[in-house]
């Protein structure tokens, strides 16, 4: 929790020291590449445009990156996923589990100056619970009800205890302003398309679809005023045309993660910065429970024991890839990882010798996986290579992504090869992907013993509590091979050496675009 | 009259199958809406809820109806994932897209005609036959390709002209003109190439053929200048086919044009339609190709017209 702070506090602080800048409408352009960077305007390239400005809905990446500028959440997330202060300055469950509590800070402001209070959290969480929609209303499965006990602090009651619950809520849920939303007859249908009032470091000014998104910065934000005084998103066709327009310095900022080769491209380039950031996902096969012969744990390892990680570590990802030790507690969230955690080898003789015992012969099995996907489509043939050595046949069906997800849905799949993106609490995760008829329980786990483990898990209200089911649990996992990990992708984001002061955060969603990230942006040498 | 009536009735059969055609075969794309945004915290009540939310757990058929109605109306519905009017979204793309079809189609007819005629009075010669191959490899290209190859050496070797987009943010006034103008090249080159080709070849045959009349020989023999003879004795008549080709052409230039926005991310219909299908958003695909079909056939129409007002034989056939 110190450490917590003293994050917060370190990134309030960068964004104090930042020199102010005059309230010139002087515009920058597009600087050339000799030139130094003004703090005027800070360009960032996407790929996609905003679909839907109402956060409480909005799914893509640049909805995300924009309006995470604009409303507020409770807690953000330090370099190891922990969760920081934001809006929330501390909170806390009750000794039974059944009241969760938080308390906010009051110096934050939505931009036409009412201050955002507890009754706007209410209303964001209670909206969501009551039309049920979005990212955050899987989440609050626990809630019976919201109450604002003061302007500053909001006291959550549950109908089970969930430890999980704060974690959840704080990072996933957007404040809206109260007094704007609830004019909307469905908070869900609210389109939120004009006349933003929001209270981030950044305010939405100008839309201009298709082409760009430009916000300027908010002088008063509570947290501190940003260095920068204009952001704009800039929309692009792909990473490639904006990886020359950062070398051109066109944009200051690649949005996107880049891939492998393309990161290693830009090493060498010194005009260009890259930062590692961790991913909170993992790349992953399921193999059908449900299906013969893999509801065989023996042809199950066979399969795990079928896989050459290393190789698809370095040369599928080029380095840029961390072994997670085949345990679904990924190194990106090390307070929960398993120490004892130990990868499947590589050993075709082991897994031919399992297949003899399970009395499985010429296995032939399909995998399907996103052909769009850049790197499942560089390591889906490797997999296929190395369980060819254990006399394993596999067949590869690269699918149109909607396909793929449909699939996916109906569990038609012998082989599934993807990858998650956001596990940012194991305890709720693992509930989602492993416990029995869970959404995205693709492998079909229908296992009782891990079903209460995640239970127990989920009950405990600290992570010193919930640590030990948890680990049972993903121990559980890896030795039945629900779930065979492959990795955890090391993100490369890149930016130009002129710009500094960026507070990476775990995930492609928060990356170096985070609110507090770009509040303390700044050109590099001011 | 009748006439124009008869084609009006055929224009709005072809409509009414567009929408329907469309109207299904988006709901054959594999996977559903829902998913296609679904998260990992999804649960399935929750995904039920969303497709209820959609209008899209009631049968086909009601869907279907409802469809129709609500389009009788002129209203094109709500789109799934920006909660926005499908009117509002395409109004706000619908410019750029003007934009370029229009300019590219005013090129390709600027360049076309005379390279037409180029080749057709200086037949079997060199030239002609250097208008010839070109005209026939530039049909057979694909926009992508095109679009792709241009971008990298234009956008990106020589870095002449900039990479997508429609108009710098700073640039006001003429400047703005100016930028729009210049962020228009390459798309626009890229549509104008792929059509030059039919342009040009329909000319050059037609002219051919005209030059071959007796009206033609009789001028000559009366002693008007070949210039004359040429642009405005054998050319007119031999704009008819090209008038058709014109109408004919809109279909594929509105295809390329899809394609063009979602390589340079111009902000038209075109790139709409790129993210609507990764986001399998009906109404906005419903919605844009029922606007482009509609487009296709009035321009038919008016070229149907037009025809029959050239040439009377149509008129009566």
């Amino acid at each position: 929790m110190r450490r917590a702070i003293a994050f917060a506090a370190l990134a309030a602080a960068l964004a104090a020291c930042a020199p102010s800048v005059p309230g010139s409408s002087g515009s920058s352009g597009s600087s050339s590449s000799q030139a130094p960077a003004s703090a005027d305007r800070l360009t960032i390239g996407t790929t996609a445009d905003v679909v839907n400005f109402n956060p409480l809905v909005g799914n893509s990446r640049t909805d995300s990156w924009v309006t995470n500028l604009m409303y507020p959440h409770l807690t953000q997330m330090d370099a190891t996923g922990k969760r920081v202060p934001y809006l929330a300055t501390e909170w806390s469950y009750s000794e039974d589990g059944k009241t969760a509590t938080a308390k906010l800070r009051d110096d934050m402001k939505w931009s036409d100056g009412k201050p955002v209070t507890a009754d706007d959290v209410v209303f964001s969480v209670s909206a969501v619970q009551k039309e049920k929609f979005g990212v955050v209303a899987g989440l609050i499965t626990a809630l019976d009800k919201a109450e604002a006990v003061s302007p500053t602090e909001v006291r959550f009651n549950l109908t089970r205890p969930d430890g999980t619950f704060l974690d959840n809520v704080g990072f996933w849920l957007p404040i809206v302003p109260k007094h704007v939303f609830e004019k909307a007859p469905s908070v869900q249908k609210f389109a939120n398309d004009a006349n933003w009032v929001s209270a981030g470091p950044f305010k939405l000014t100008k839309v201009e679809r298709g082409q760009r998104y430009i916000m300027e910065r908010v002088d008063d934000f509570g947290p501190g005023t940003p260095a920068v005084k204009e952001v704009v998103f800039r929309v692009f066709p792909d990473v490639n045309t904006e990886v020359l327009a950062l070398r051109n310095g066109e944009i200051d900022v690649i949005g996107n993660v880049l891939p492998p080769a393309t990161a290693t491209d830009l090493k060498n380039d010194t005009s260009v910065k890259l930062q590692e950031i961790p991913s909170l996902g993992w790349a992953h096969l399921q193999y059908n429970t449900k299906r013969k012969p893999m509801d065989d744990v023996r042809v199950r390892q066979a399969l795990a024991h079928a896989v050459d990680y290393e190789a698809i570590r370095n040369i599928a990802l080029k380095g840029f890839a961390k072994s997670s030790n085949s345990s679904v507690l990924t190194p990106s969230l090390p307070q929960w990882t398993d120490p004892a955690a130990k990868e499947y080898a590589f050993d075709p003789e082991q897994s031919k010798k399992l297949l003899t015992e399970a009395g499985v012969a010429n296995l032939s099995l399909n995998m399907i996986y996103d052909q769009a996907d850049p790197n499942i489509a560089r390591w889906a043939p490797m997999v296929r290579d190395s369980a060819k050595k254990a006399g394993i046949t596999i067949k590869l069906q690269g699918l149109e992504r909607n396909t793929y997800l449909d699939k996916t849905a109906k569990r038609d799949f012998d082989i599934y090869a993807g990858s998650w993106a956001v596990m940012d609490n194991p305890p709720a995760n693992l509930g989602l992907a492993f416990k029995s008829g869970g959404f995205i329980n693709y492998a079909q786990v229908s296992d009782p013993k891990l079903d209460d483990l995640i239970d127990k898990a989920q009950q405990s209200l600290t992570v010193e509590d919930a640590k030990a089911p948890i680990q049972e649990a993903a121990r559980l996992i890896s030795d039945q091979v629900y779930d065979n990990v492959l990795y955890v992708e090391t993100f490369n984001v890149a930016h130009s050496a002129k710009w500094t002061g960026f507070q990476p955060m775990p995930s492609e969603l928060l990356s170096i675009l985070n609110p507090l990230s770009l509040a303390s942006a700044k050109p590099a040498g001011s | 009259m009748r006439f124009i009536g008869l084609r009006l009735a055929r224009g709005l059969l072809t409509l009414w199958f567009a929408v329907t055609v469309t109207f299904f075969l988006v709901r054959l794309l594999p996977g559903d809406p829902v998913l296609a945004v679904a998260d990992p915290n999804m649960t399935e009540e929750l995904r039920l809820k969303l497709l209820a939310d959609f209008g899209l757990d009631r049968p086909l058929g009601v869907q279907y109806i409802d469809y129709l109605g609500q389009l009788l109306q002129g209203n094109l519905g709500m789109s799934f994932r920006q909660s926005i009017p499908v009117t509002t979204v395409l109004m706000d793309r619908l410019p750029w897209t003007l934009i370029l079809t229009a300019s590219a189609m005013v090129v390709t007819i600027l360049l076309g005609i005379p390279l037409g005629v180029l080749a057709a009075t200086k037949a079997k010669g060199w030239v002609d036959r250097v208008i010839q191959l070109t005209g026939v490899t530039a049909q057979s290209l694909f926009v992508p390709s095109v679009g792709i190859f241009l971008m990298y050496v234009m956008g990106v070797w020589l870095g002449w002209f900039p990479i997508g987009g429609a108009v710098d943010l700073d640039a006001t006034g003429f400047a703005a003109t100016l930028s729009m103008l210049h962020h228009l090249v390459l798309p626009c080159l890229s549509l104008v190439l792929i059509q030059l080709g039919g342009y040009v070849l329909t000319m050059r045959t037609t002219l051919i053929d005209a030059l071959g009349e007796d009206y033609v020989s009789l001028a000559k023999s009366k002693g008007v200048r070949p210039g004359t003879v040429v642009w405005k004795h054998a050319l007119r008549n031999a704009l008819l086919p090209t008038t058709t080709i014109a109408g004919l052409q809109l279909g594929t230039l509105v295809g390329g044009a899809v394609l063009t926005e979602t390589i340079y991310a111009y902000p038209g219909i075109g790139r709409a339609i790129y993210e609507a299908v990764g986001q399998l958003d009906f109404p906005v695909l419903q919605g844009a190709f029922v606007l482009l079909a509609a487009a296709v056939v009035v321009a038919n129409l008016i070229t149907d017209v037009a025809y029959g007002i050239l040439d009377p034989r149509v008129r009566t056939s």
